[in-house]
């Protein structure tokens, strides 16, 4: 038997954060920093810790791939890509996931930001 | 105090046509009989269940009517696939506190009833849905596998070193009556299946099974008033990490598990080499292999060459998952870390038949991680 379906497709509260989402729209991607000394990424408003509302900073330069694979199971909500590769690259003291294409371990990559064929945005590396 | 597990009960793992609260009532039917106890002998039930791949969205309350406790509790308890060690630690601290005597934890989880695509949608939000699964489709065997290339690149671990993990578990999944797989692979087959998530195959996976496992704690004082067969509880340890993989330091490790096994020797007051058995938390291959590091059975690093040369088998340094791991005998989130107390305390109790290891110190340990190192606990036993 089967049971009644139920659609689950939930408005993402974003009003903190907009500024990554507008950023990224701009090939921007931005942390944020407070002024104890914490850095985070994903960003957020709050410092987790002091309390603090925290500042947004810009994440540039040339970042290290610590870690990857390639999604060949694809998931619901995927379907349109047969298969993808994320990684996860250090820009300094922020570590940022991202999609790529073929990358190993220490390759050396730069930011790009993009919206895959269902229309998120998200960041996107470029190895060099 | 001292808490005694007296009573352990555990389904047949792999695909059930049954409900939830049926499910559980196998495997709390089998606890309590083993127990010999009846349901007005227990004071409070913990029903874990992750329930996020199930109809029943808030299971509590059917699964203990069903198992004929209504009126003792119940508490949900939830902590990703670690959620049946947190149901465990529920029941333990409620006996510790004096509050109760007898409670009884119960771990059941249906994931066969949606399709593996949703399965995996489901698994990939075990992260941070915003910054992970909306905008990466990260999914479960996705953050194991980048633990997997990030250790393949530090330590040169191999897949075929994590193959080795694959065959081990099913070679011992054979002998379990209760195991979702009861056949043997090569090496071979390992390398040959098809890539889920590099450098992670088909059979570097757990499987997507049904199940549930309980178990009956109770005070020393129950157990001595009623003259209990128990093994005791020497030693829990837990932590946690971020929810975001970006806010780790590395992915060659679990720090939960670090911390938590620190936490659980320091409690038992013993060393890892005091063990004479563990179950770990193999829910990929790679898992299996950090886990030999975390726990300190072996150096950071040298958990390709553990397994390799046959330590974590029997007859080795210290034979791991010789019921077959959650890679052969299943990984039915909830029941996990609740059947691996069942297969501890079948071992230390010399009933574990044709997978019986020679016992010196009757001292075992238990390793359940939920999310990728998101939630750990860990538990020490001994007869
Ligand atoms: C790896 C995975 C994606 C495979 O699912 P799938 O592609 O739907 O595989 P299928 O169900 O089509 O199985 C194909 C065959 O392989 C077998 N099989 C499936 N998963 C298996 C596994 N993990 N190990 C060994 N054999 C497996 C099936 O029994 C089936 O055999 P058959 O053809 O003889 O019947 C799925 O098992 C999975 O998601 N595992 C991870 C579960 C998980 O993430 N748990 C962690 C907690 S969230
Ligand atoms: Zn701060």
């Amino acid at each position: 038997m089967e049971s009644r379906e139920l659609p689950l497709k939930h408005q993402l509260p974003i009003s903190k954060i907009e500024k990554y989402w507008k950023g990224l729209e701009e090939g921007k991607v931005y942390k944020t920093v407070c002024s104890c000394g914490r850095e985070y990424y994903p960003p957020q408003a709050d410092c987790s810790f002091c309390m603090k509302e925290t500042e947004w900073v810009e994440i540039d330069g040339v970042g290290e791939v610590e870690a990857f694979t390639v999604v060949y199971s694809v998931p619901k909500g995927f379907e349109f890509a047969r298969s993808y590769t994320i990684a996860i690259a250090r820009f300094g003291n922020v570590k940022v996931m991202g999609w790529t294409e073929k990358v190993k371990v220490g390759d050396k990559v730069v930011l790009k930001t993009g919206k895959d064929e269902s229309g998120v945005w998200k960041v996107y590396f470029e190895v060099i | 105090m001292r808490v005694g597990v007296v009573g352990v009960g555990c389904t047949k793992f792999g695909k059930r046509d049954i409900t939830l609260q049926e499910l559980a009532f196998e495997a709390v039917s089998e606890a309590l009989k083993d127990a010999n106890l009846t349901q007005d002998q227990v004071d409070l039930s913990v029903v874990g269940c992750v329930g996020t791949r199930s109809y029943e969205l808030m299971p509590a309350v059917p699964v203990n009517e069903y198992c004929g406790f209504s009126g003792k509790g119940p508490i949900r308890v939830e902590a990703a696939c670690a959620t049946g060690s947190a149901a465990v630690y529920t029941a333990y601290t409620s006996i510790v506190s004096g509050v109760v005597d007898v409670a009884v934890a119960i771990g059941v989880e249906k994931m066969t009833e949606v399709e593996t695509s949703v399965s995996l949608a489901v698994g990939g939000r075990a992260g941070n849905y915003l910054w992970e699964f909306h905008q990466y489709g990260t999914t479960f065997p996705a953050y194991y596998a980048m633990h997997a290339t990030a250790h393949m690149a530090r330590y040169k671990t191999t897949e075929k070193q994590m193959a080795l993990c694959a065959v081990k578990a099913h070679r011992n999944a054979k002998n379990n009556p209760k195991a979702h797989f009861q056949r043997e692979i090569s090496v071979e087959d390992v390398l040959s299946s098809r890539y889920i998530c590099y450098p992670l195959k088909l059979y570097d996976c757990s499987p997507i099974s049904d199940g549930a496992a309980a178990v009956v704690l109770a005070s020393e004082k129950v157990v001595k008033e009623l003259n209990l067969d128990a093994i005791w509880i020497d030693g829990i340890g837990f932590s946690s990490d971020t929810s975001n993989m970006t806010k780790r330091d590395g992915f060659v490790g679990l720090k939960a598990t670090v911390d938590a096994a620190k936490m659980a020797y320091k409690m038992a007051k013993i060393n890892p080499s005091d063990l004479d058995l563990a179950c770990v938390h193999d829910c990929f291959t790679i898992a299996e292999i950090m886990a030999y590091e975390d726990l300190g059975f072996c150096k950071k690093g040298e958990g390709g060459r553990f397994i390799e040369e046959g330590e974590s088998d029997f007859g080795g340094k210290i034979p791991v998952n010789t019921f077959g791991g959650l890679k052969a005998k299943g990984h039915p989130l909830a029941a996990t870390g609740i059947a691996m107390v069942y297969e501890v305390v079948k071992q230390l109790r010399e009933e574990a038949e044709k997978l019986q290891v020679d016992l010196k110190n009757y001292k075992a340990l238990t390793h359940n991680v939920g999310g990728t190192g998101h939630f750990c606990w860990i538990f020490i036993f001994s007869r």
